[in-house]
């Protein structure tokens, strides 16, 4: 092993102390007396440095180079790099954090940091401006001590995956969403959003979607009495009797499309969660498939109750659901085929469905047909008399009730609309007569 | 924040600092809920929502319930644990709160129940815009309260109490308007008694608002503050936070 440079310096220099003395000693005499004082001198040298070097190292003062070369000199350099990687690297964190401050400062949302006993660890201007809270004292406070909408009390107690929507603590008419994202261990984020804006144009698009089909109403109503006047007529000339006709399915078939979109303003207006009224759902299937008699047209419809439970909802909402989804089974299935309603349970919850051997719907457009007049082929429904808002009704009077829809369908084979009812939208028979208490 | 620090921090048993933590989290829940009681309530007013009405009037069974469950937890702590200082201002003044929310509750019950009435009948043209404004001081006062009470502010407790004159003076002026009103049209009287009902029950909340931000004071500052004049209040707030700042 070789010595560094600096290290076989340092040693010739002690050596050529002890070689000095001893000269001087052998000159002089006292040879002992030499080498001791000799050593001594070497101690104090290394002594000082030691001591510059744990000043230096304390951070009492900069590093003052005492040697040009040599093993001090190059101790003392390297703490220098040290210090100055440190100082340097200390430097850019707090631009770093100063970075974070400042774009979490400039975010239009509100962010708060939660830690599992839900106080607050920290939180954004927007977070300030947005829920009034206080930087100077709410820095470890309950956040639900602060943001006391019950509704998030119970979303803070379980978050689930999506937002809530409360009222603004600030503002009257204001409307936020509130998302917690857990991470890290036990540490939460809450972000908040100011949605009072698309809270408005919704209403706004509701409002007016809800005001054309009500004006549209009564217009379409003379049109068709007068339509009805004109077919009854027995002085019409043969000629008119095809066009009046139709214009008269028209009319019939625009008084459904305004109705159904009145219903489903009605349904996206009312929010939250339907009543909780018993409803005999068997009653209401037995009657429904009376309704539909197999006819040279139209395919039989057969029922399969496999269970008596009723449902805690709104009954007209639910007899909605039930009517629209057998009424588009019949619409898609030949006369030559097949519609069974069942009615059963699954476990804790309550299913309904509707399985046909009709046309079928081509899977890649399945999660497309529950959207709005969307139509998989928009001759056929159209001559089947559809309104393309059935499926759209079914899927906002369910998410009212909690349920769940589900389709499965082969083209060319059938279809099977599934609806499923949560346990607490179940009522047994005999539950339901206590219920209706 | 002196006075969390201080007295709900140090105690030697930890299940102690939980159950008083807790005593405050539920009385902000309960006022949670009646906060939104009210809100609803006046909803149910300015959108003629009978429903909503009626429906805000069974609700407040909730807000009973609430009350009697921390009534307990207050008993079972004065019981076993034998509370002093900080912590007894706490516990009374917590069961002084509870009962003036329970109160606001009940007041916010018959503001609903008074909209479900006015739902049905003909509104005068400005859909009964004062009662809308002092209903919209109310709900201020109230989440003042409550804010003070979380943050145990006594300065913004000072700030809700002095608001109250707001709303008494509103409340007068709604008052006189209504009997000149039934005056001029006696058909008519049934209807402004009902909305003379609904400003006296905000008034009424009010009150209660303003009688939590006194428990508030009481609980930091330990001066009851009560009947004294807000004046007196004022001097007794800036007399305790100064002694507070001084003992840092």
């Amino acid at each position: 092993m070789t010595l560094p440079n600096r290290w076989t310096s340092q040693l010739a220099a002690l050596a050529g102390w002890l070689v000095a003395a001893l000269l001087l000693g052998w000159w002089f005499g006292g040879v002992g007396w030499w080498l001791a004082g000799a050593l001594a001198l070497y101690t104090a040298h290394v002594l000082r440095n030691v001591f510059l070097l744990e000043g230096v190292l304390d951070g009492r003062k900069r590093v003052l180079l005492f040697a040009t070369r040599g093993l001090w000199a190059e101790i003392f350099a390297r703490v220098d790099r040290v210090r100055a990687k440190a100082r340097n690297r200390k430097k850019k964190y707090h631009r770093l954090l100063r970075e974070v401050r400042e774009s979490t400062g400039a975010l239009s949302d509100g962010g708060i940091i939660l830690n599992a006993e839900h106080e607050i660890v920290w939180f954004n201007p927007a977070a300030t401006t947005l829920l009034g809270l206080n930087p100077a004292a709410d820095i470890g406070s309950r956040i639900d001590n602060l943001l006391r909408h019950p509704d998030f009390v119970a979303y803070l107690a379980e978050p689930l995956p999506e937002p809530i929507t409360v009222p603004s603590p600030r503002e009257e008419g204001g409307w936020l969403t509130v998302q917690i994202i857990p991470y890290g261990t036990d540490q939460r984020l809450a972000i908040v959003r100011d949605i009072t804006r698309e809270v408005s144009l919704e209403r706004t698009r509701r409002d007016f979607v809800a005001n054309a089909s009500h004006e549209l109403r009564s217009p379409l109503t003379v049109i068709a009495g007068y339509l009805d006047a004109l077919a009854d007529d027995a002085e019409m000339p043969p000629s008119w009797k095809g066009p009046v006709g139709e214009m008269q399915r028209q009319a019939e078939r625009m008084t459904r499309i305004l109705r159904d979109l009145i219903e489903l303003t009605r349904l996206e207006a009312a929010g939250g969660g339907a009543p909780l009224e018993p409803v005999d759902v068997v009653a209401m299937l037995e009657l429904m498939a009376r309704e539909f008699p197999a006819a040279g047209n139209r395919p039989a419809v057969s029922l399969k109750i496999e269970s008596d439970v009723a449902l805690l909802g709104s009954e007209s909402e639910l007899h909605s659901i039930f009517y629209n989804l057998v009424n588009n089974a019949v619409r898609f299935t030949p006369p030559a085929g097949t519609v069974q309603i069942v009615w059963k349970t699954e476990g804790d919850a309550a299913v309904f469905a509707v399985v046909d051997t009709g046309i079928g719907i081509p899977e890649e457009q399945i999660p497309r047909i529950t959207e709005r007049f969307y139509r998989v082929d928009p001759g056929r429904s159209r001559a089947s008399g559809g309104t393309g808002l059935g499926l759209a009704i079914v899927k906002h009077a369910l998410q009212r009730h909690e349920g769940k829809l589900s389709i499965r369908s082969v083209e060319g084979q059938g279809s099977t609309f599934a609806c499923s009812f949560p346990a607490a939208r179940v009522a047994f028979r005999g539950g339901v007569a206590q219920a209706a208490l | 924040m002196a006075m969390e620090v201080e007295d709900l921090g140090h105690h030697i048993s930890r299940k102690f600092n939980e159950d008083l933590e807790h005593v405050r989290s539920s009385v902000l829940a309960m006022g949670g809920l009646v906060e939104q009681q009210l809100d609803r309530a006046v909803k149910a007013l300015s959108d003629a929502d009978s429903q909503l009405g009626l429906q805000v009037a069974e609700d407040d069974i909730k807000v009973n319930r609430m009350e009697v469950s921390i009534d307990e937890e207050c008993s079972r702590i004065l019981a076993t644990r034998a509370p002093t200082a900080g912590d007894l201002r706490l516990v009374i003044a917590t069961l002084k709160t509870i009962t003036d929310l329970e109160r606001i509750g009940d007041e916010s019950e018959k503001i609903g129940v008074l909209a479900a009435r006015l739902a049905s009948v003909e509104r005068p043209s400005t859909n009964y815009r004062e009662l809308r404004n002092l209903a919209r001081h109310v709900k201020a006062m109230v989440h003042g309260a409550l804010d003070a009470f979380a943050r145990l502010d006594t300065k913004g407790a000072l700030e809700v109490v002095k608001a109250d004159d707001t709303v008494d003076e509103e409340y007068e002026s709604i008052y006189r308007q209504g009997i000149t009103f039934m005056m001029e049209d006696p058909r008519a009287i049934s209807r402004i008694m009902d909305s003379t009902w609904m400003a006296r029950a905000l008034e009424r909340i009010g009150d209660h608002a303003k009688n939590i931000c006194e428990y508030v004071i009481f609980m930091v500052h330990g001066k009851d503050v009560r009947y004294t004049g807000v004046k007196n209040i004022e001097a007794e707030v800036e007399q305790g936070v100064r002694r507070q700042e001084s003992r840092f």
